[in-house]
């Protein structure tokens, strides 16, 4: 007998199983409800991820299906408003639009739209917004801001107020942020401290000033960190150094070639021009992306360029025919024969060596000392000092301007091996972020040729002396994708002399 | 290889014992004198060092340069050169009150704020065979006390810095033992 009552119980087990509202009902409803999902999964005895995992898609089974669609329920007779009358037309269009992109998902109740403001049924990649653009109404300002903040999260205390705006005229808050948000960012830092430096010198905005620069490397530091809190990759700030990073005396250098370019046209075209020195800002400050080697590095030989990493390299550099109108990308080397370069050169010359460009024939690498590298090491940093930068810009503070300045700037000539800063010993990273300026510098000067320009000078980190209009290549300004005119000089021989037209 | 090491290097493993990468770190944030002693002018500096004050002589006998006053004299003047016996004996000198003197500034920075961060970069297995060759880690872990590992540094007590640096390492878990023996160490102070 006792055998039935077993079947009988396995029965009634196997009986209709609770229904369960669509995957993302469930999470509205819970959202709703203002219920995290670690709330939810306490009290139904299971993991945050599973409940995250049922709001995706899976289902849960028997007891606790049952649990969950109690728990559903309740929350749904509460929330009855719009969501029960949508719940219909939701299923009806997620079969019809399966084929549709995956990433489109129809809301079970309507949320606001992030770029007109004005409820809608549908999210595109987590933001809720109108499929058909004729459905977007004109916005006010405040509710088109979120979009345009969400891009850039580096400075939560200006993003809070817009985004905070909108939240009030929505008639059921669905909440698309974190409950708890760090309000003060690296960005935030910075500004605190410029803040503290004046209020210490009562308004002297000179002493401030002096102040402030001389705390800017351990200021720099400190940012390091505070941006690299929770990131995927350590700094590893004391490798093995090898022996061609070392200096070999007090004074002296190590054996990279940082490629500085120190270039000028040797023969103007015939006439006389108008040259303009142009200035690209910060010039360092947008060097800091790029591939920097995380760890210690490894030595190898041979002439195979990994891509994932990163560090010096011992190259033959190939021969540079275009030295009339453009710089050669290894500088101004007056040595023959193999010598060492950085990852920025290296890779600024198999780019001109490829396809696309074919300015020359490839560097033959003899010996790499490199480590797996990523672009994203400093790029938070970066992004702190740019746009504590741009705000400065904008509102003409001249203090913080110069303070994130020298940040920036102290920061990659001491990061080597300077007394001024022992945090960091990375003399690998000093040289290949220098040689990304001067990469960089480098690709606008090909820029300004690949326009029509002339190029007269390619100097240093930051100058470019161009004859042409450049205002069709370069937008002029203050910002880092900008440049600013240092001088403009008249260059050339007189029309009266026509022996240069004849030669050329 | 949870302890210490027996027979380092019969694999192939290359490195440095991680005490002696530690004096070679102190002895880097100590600065002094890098000009050799064989160079007229490194030789000049290190006595002028050593025989500033009535205290540093007294610390350049102390650290075994136990030659008369006429003889440091002479050399000063340099109406003499000293020999090679002597010239090292000069260095180790030097070395020994430059350390001395530098220890308590030293040891207040690293000590301060908490201790240091220290970074510990494992030997280097590339010339062990593949199926020898173990994953070690790259390490890092914070030093709150430095006063045994500065005074064994400062006193030239290599056993001494050995036993102090054994007891901060062995905090890195029962794997403690492959860190024995390091590529470098590395710390700011």
């Amino acid at each position: 007998m006792s055998d039935f009552d077993a079947i009988d119980a396995l029965l009634a087990a196997v009986g209709p199983q609770a229904e369960l509202p669509l995957p993302e009902v469930r999470r509205e409803l819970r959202e709703q409800a203002r219920l995290s999902k670690a709330q939810v999964a306490r009290t139904l005895g299971v993991s945050p991820s599973t409940v995250g995992a049922w709001e995706s898609g899976r289902d849960p089974a028997d007891e606790i299906r049952a649990k969950y669609a109690y728990l559903l329920d309740g929350l749904a007779a509460k929330f009855t408003t719009g969501t029960s009358q949508e719940a219909a037309p939701a299923e009806d269009e997620e079969e019809a639009g399966d084929e549709a992109d995956d990433e489109v998902e129809s809301l079970a109740a309507a949320e606001p739209c992030v770029l007109c403001g004005s409820p809608a049924g549908h999210r595109v990649a987590g933001f809720a917004q109108h499929l058909d653009p004729a459905d977007c109404r004109p916005a006010t300002p405040a509710t088109a801001a979120p979009p345009d903040v969400a891009a850039r999260t580096a400075v939560p205390p200006t993003a809070a107020p817009p985004t905070a705006a909108p939240a009030v005229t929505r008639p059921a808050r669905g909440p698309a942020k974190r409950a708890f948000q760090e309000l003060s960012g690296p960005g935030e830092l910075i500004g605190r401290t410029v803040r503290a430096a004046l209020a210490e010198h009562r308004g002297d905005v000179d002493a401030a000033l002096a102040a402030l620069l001389k705390r800017a490397i351990p200021d720099a530091m400190r940012l390091l960190d505070e941006t690299r809190k929770g990131a995927r990759y350590d700094i590893v700030a004391h490798p093995w150094i090898p022996d061609i990073l070392r200096k070999q005396t007090s004074r002296g250098a190590d054996q990279i070639w940082e490629a500085r370019p120190k270039w000028t046209r040797r023969e103007l075209p015939p006439g006389r021009h108008e040259v303009t020195a142009l200035d690209i800002n910060g010039a360092y400050l947008s060097a800091l992306k790029t591939h920097l080697p995380l760890g210690q590095l490894e030595h190898t030989t041979g002439f195979a360029h990994d891509r994932r990493r990163a560090g010096v390299h011992l190259i033959t550099p190939p021969a540079w025919e275009h030295g009339a109108v453009l710089p050669n990308p290894i500088g101004n080397r007056d040595e023959p024969g193999p010598l060492w370069v950085t990852e920025p050169t290296l890779r600024l010359l198999l780019r001109l060596s490829g396809p696309k460009h074919a300015l020359c024939a490839p560097p033959e690498i003899h010996e790499s000392y490199t480590s797996g590298a990523t672009e994203n090491l400093l790029e938070k940093f970066r992004v702190a000092l740019k746009d504590a930068r741009d705000t400065a810009i904008a509102e003409d503070d001249e203090v913080t301007l110069e303070y994130v300045k020298a940040m920036y700037s102290k920061f990659v000539s001491t990061m080597g091996e300077s007394n001024y800063n022992r945090e960091l010993y990375r003399p690998d990273w000093m040289h290949i972020i220098r040689s990304q300026a001067f990469a960089n510098l480098w690709m606008k000067a090909l820029k300004a040729h690949d326009e029509g320009l002339t190029v007269v000078r390619a100097m240093g980190t930051d100058e470019l002396h161009v004859i042409g209009d450049w205002h069709r290549v370069f937008t002029e300004g203050r910002g880092v994708t900008e440049v600013k005119t240092k001088d403009t000089y008249t260059a050339g021989t007189d029309d009266t002399e026509d022996m240069p037209g004849e030669e050329a | 290889m949870p302890e210490r090491t027996i027979d380092f290097g019969k694999f192939g493993a290359r490195g440095i014992k991680g005490s002696d990468a530690v004096a070679r770190k102190l002895d880097e944030l100590a600065d002094g004198i890098v000009t050799p002693v064989t160079v007229r002018r490194g030789l000049m500096a290190r006595l002028h060092y050593l025989t500033r004050t009535e205290h540093s002589r007294r610390a350049a006998r102390e650290a075994g340069l136990t030659v008369t006053d006429r003889t440091l004299k002479a050399w000063l003047e340099e109406k003499r050169r000293p020999s090679n016996a002597n010239l090292e004996r000069i260095d180790a000198a030097y070395r020994q009150v430059r350390r001395q003197n530098v220890a308590p500034y030293l040891l207040r920075r690293l000590n301060a704020n908490g201790g240091t961060r220290v970074e510990i970069h494992p030997l280097n297995q590339s010339q062990v065979p593949r199926q020898l060759q173990r994953l070690v880690e790259y390490r890092t872990m914070n030093v709150r006390r430095w006063d045994r590992i500065v005074e064994a540094w400062a006193s030239g007590d290599q056993q001494g810095l050995d036993d102090a640096w054994e007891d901060v390492i062995v905090d890195l878990g029962s794997q403690w033992g492959q860190y024995e023996y390091v590529t470098n160490i590395g710390f700011a102070a």
